[in-house]
């Protein structure tokens, strides 16, 4: 329930161990390299960084390889399989595989080589297409493409832009060349271009070439067949082409047998890689290597009993320095780990801080379930996450595992609360009752407390009974680090008077009539009201002369005194801030009685049910999608502004062991 | 028949109309920014997705109100009272004005918080936690302005 104690560990060991110690280490996952030495003349450091580039390139080829096979020869997964974790390893599949890696390796290889013949073989398609294209306005033409005349005759063979007849050709040819004896054909014709054949005497060559240029002549695609006989071998080839890629795509699915060889290839060279990285830290004389790390006390002598009974080496455990801030790893019980993400992106526990964890869990689920607060969605969120949990729980990730857990206890709040208020997806029960039970007005499920939608303003002060509670557990964690920390005035100073002039403040308020009323709470003797001015006055005096204490000048102190007394309204904002509490649960309840409503239009028969039914499964599905999402987010909100705001900063880092970081495979033992 | 239900029903559909405008937008631009941080990391899908949604709740909101709105005139059930007074429609419209007005505003500007949000997210994965944060603080005015319109939807219909 806490931040875990962190040692420092200093092995010093023999050079030739040094492979089977990181090993070792690194398989274990439970120190963090952190190295303070500096390089001298007899230790110095090791650049690695060249083996280990080279160690990442290969697993990136390894994935790259994953990548094509993903394509060519799709896994089947299962619905489930996106739950499931790693694969523990054992040490001899481990040992097979590690022997196998440069096979593997080249395999990975040859697929990337066959998947780039079969790119190639891809983009010649097109190609070979529009060459068969641009033939076939020649397939009449019964002559190879490339004949250029004989001995006294010049021949054109081309296309002309435009749309011509024998006769607008012959006309125009004439008026543009003044060349009388020549003899054309045409082989095609369509809106856009012309295909013509023409014989010319040699002289002439060259006005009637002229005369063609004017009109726009363009040469075909040249081949030394006739075009039905390169039509009919382009045909051949592009057949050719597919029967080739075929064959590629065949050959590629052929390699799926070796995609888990693959994925530890992958794996085994990320944790080489990771290996090399540490290598290139460590402290190195001619025979002995020195490591340093942090270490979570409760490992700490397993690990050096176990370095020490199979190396040569000399391990020391020593306390953290003072000036130093050891990684941050958090453990809580059951109930609360799963909020240990939470706490996490908001910023892990600083060096004096507690792990606020186990305080946030305490309201965190309840939250939850006020703002998503249906029965309904409660018990399908619980039964959901409970299955999986049941039927996967061994096989996950610690991560997923944790926020199965954290949505377990989430909807067992907001099945809580759902029955509190009286909501089971929306109004369900009434319509279901009304519109095909034919019950009276007066069936439905009763609320066990009151039905927020009725009651807005009880449900408004139960809110902000909520956040009282809320954030004065905050405040008191601050008493509680200060107290820790022996700031007993401190602790007078920021947490007993905002106490005191708080909870006079709402007392103050509840002896008002009105106020009273309008929160529907029964009004407080007026006899009070002085006392309570008193105890206002005492701690608001108290708030002006301790608020600044950190300046010497009193004016100044003062003043800033003044502006912490101002923090009164960020109380009021924060409070106000709770009201989400309402109108997020409303939100729930009200929208899902929209979609009952719609369903039920279609009265009591046949197609009414259906429809009802439809309507209700998507209206439901959407809303609780929606909801559940706001429910988070604002959760997390009301945790971290309201709740961390009054006692936490964090700051502190991340505990990140030099461990084997695999995608597919687990190379952990357990300890 | 008298004006009064005439307004009390505007106050309702510009509440759902204005909120789902503002929501709509809101949602657009930030779905925007979410798909360009996408296309180069696929595996943000989840996480933008959320930041995009956030200013969706604001439809929600007004749908809310207008939801209430309705089945306290009596729209919904059938029961609606076509002589109510021009006073009482007109006290409807105003309980609706928080809402109809902060709304749409609001869905808007926490869609541009959520185009930066996702950026943060798109440049550091692990500050998801954190930029969730900065479009839901733009939300709290929203759910005031909610918590103002429901409160007084109440106090009309007990009038």
């Amino acid at each position: 329930m806490s931040v875990v104690p962190m040692k420092r560990i200093s092995v010093a060991a023999m050079k030739r161990d040094r492979k089977a110690v990181l090993e070792y280490l690194q398989v274990l996952g439970a120190v963090q390299i952190s190295i303070r030495g500096k390089e001298d003349d007899i230790f110095t450091k090791t650049d690695m960084s060249k083996s280990q580039q080279v160690f990442l390139k290969n697993s990136e080829k390894a994935e790259d390889a994953l990548a094509v096979l993903k394509r060519f020869a799709p896994e089947k997964a299962g619905l489930l399989s996106g739950f499931e974790g790693r694969k523990q390893l054992s040490v001899e599949e481990f040992d097979t595989w590690a022997k196998k890696s440069m096979k593997t390796l080249r395999l990975c290889g040859e697929i990337l080589d066959t998947e780039k013949e079969y790119a190639d073989y891809v983009s010649r398609i097109p190609k070979l297409e529009d060459q068969k294209k641009a033939l076939e306005p020649w397939m009449k033409f019964d002559l190879p493409l490339d004949t250029d005349g004989t001995k006294t005759c010049a021949v054109f063979i081309g296309s002309l832009q435009g749309s011509y007849t024998v006769e607008t050709f012959y006309t125009q040819l004439k008026k543009l060349s003044n060349v009388e004896t020549f003899h054309g054909d045409i082989i095609s014709s369509d809106a856009t271009q012309t295909c013509i054949f023409l014989v010319c005497e040699k002289k002439d060559q060259a006005a009637v070439r002229e005369a063609l240029r004017r009109m726009n002549f363009a040469t075909p695609p040249v081949s030394d067949m006739n075009p039905a006989g390169r039509v009919k071998e382009i045909e051949q080839e592009i057949e050719l082409t597919h029967k080739q890629i075929d064959q590629a795509a065949e050959k590629i699915r052929s390699y799926a047998g070796s995609r888990e060889d693959i994925r530890f290839v992958s794996d085994y060279y990320t944790v080489r890689a990771e290996k090399y990285g540490v290598i290139s830290q460590l402290l190195q004389s001619r025979r002995v290597f020195f490591l340093e790390g942090f270490i979570p006390e409760a490992s700490a002598l397993a690990v050096k009993q176990g370095l020490e009974s199979r190396f040569d080496a000399a391990v020391e455990i020593k306390e953290v320095g003072k000036k130093e801030k050891p990684p941050v790893l958090l453990k809580n019980n059951g109930y609360s780990s799963p909020l240990e993400g939470v706490t996490e992106s908001y910023s892990l526990p600083g060096k004096k801080e507690i792990d606020p964890t186990f305080l946030s869990s305490l309201f965190y689920y309840i939250l939850f379930g006020i703002m998503l607060s249906d029965a309904g969605y409660g018990i399908l969120l619980f039964l959901g996450t409970g299955i999986l949990l049941l039927k996967l729980g061994k096989k996950m990730e610690p991560g997923m595992r944790k926020t199965m857990r954290m949505f377990f206890f989430c909807g067992i709040a907001t099945t809580f609360w759902g029955f509190m208020f009286g909501s089971f997806f929306g109004d369900a029960v009434d319509v279901i009752g009304k519109t095909f039970l034919g019950k009276g007005e007066d069936f439905g499920l009763k609320p066990l407390w009151f039905a927020p939608l009725d009651e807005p303003m009880r449900m408004l002060t139960f809110c902000f009974i909520i956040a009282l509670i809320h954030m004065f557990v905050g405040l008191g964690a601050k008493a509680y680090m200060q107290i820790r920390a022996k700031k007993y005035l401190d602790m007078v100073y920021d947490v007993v008077l905002w106490y005191v002039l708080l909870i006079s403040c709402v007392v103050f308020l509840l002896t008002v009539p009105t106020m009273a009323e309008m929160l529907s709470v029964n009004t407080l003797s007026s006899s009070l009201q002085k006392p309570m001015m008193i105890l206002m006055v005492i701690s608001a005096v108290g708030i002006i002369l301790t608020g600044g204490r950190e300046s010497k000048n009193w004016v100044k102190r003062i003043l800033k005194g003044l502006y912490a007394l101002y923090g009164i309204s960020g109380w009021l904002s924060d409070i106000l801030s709770y009201s989400r509490l309402l109108a997020l649960g409303l939100a729930t309840g009200v929208i899902a009685q929209v979609f009952n409503s719609m369903g039920s239009m279609g009265g009591n028969s046949i197609p009414g049910v259906i429809m009802f039914i439809v309507v209700f499964l998507v209206g439901n599905v959407l809303n609780m999608a929606i909801n559940a999402l706001g429910a988070y987010v604002h959760t997390n909100r009301l945790t971290y502004v309201e709740f961390f705001g009054k006692f936490y900063d964090g700051g502190g880092k991340k505990f990140r062991p030099f461990a084997a970081n695999t995608k597919y495979f687990k190379f952990k033992e357990e300890m | 028949m008298s004006l009064g239900l005439f307004f009390a029903l505007t106050g309702a559909a510009l509440a759902a109309a204005t909120s789902g405008l503002g929501s709509a937008r809101g949602v657009g631009i930030a779905g925007q920014a979410a798909a360009g941080s996408c296309t180069d990391n696929p595996d943000l899908f989840s996480k933008v997705l959320i930041l995009q949604l956030l200013p969706g709740t604001q439809g929600i909101y007004g749908l809310l109100i207008a939801f209430i709105c309705l089945s306290q005139i009596g729209l919904l059930g059938g029961s609606a009272d076509p002589n109510m007074s021009l006073s009482t429609g007109l006290l409807y419209l105003a309980a609706c004005v928080p809402v109809i007005i902060v709304e749409p505003i609001s869905a808007i500007n926490q869609g541009r918080t959520s185009v930066a949000s996702i950026a943060m997210v798109t440049k550091k994965q692990e500050t998801f936690g954190k930029s969730m944060i900065f479009p839901a603080m733009v939300e709290t005015y929203a759910i005031l302005a909610l918590l103002i319109s429901i409160l007084a939807i109440f106090g009309v219909a007990r009038l």
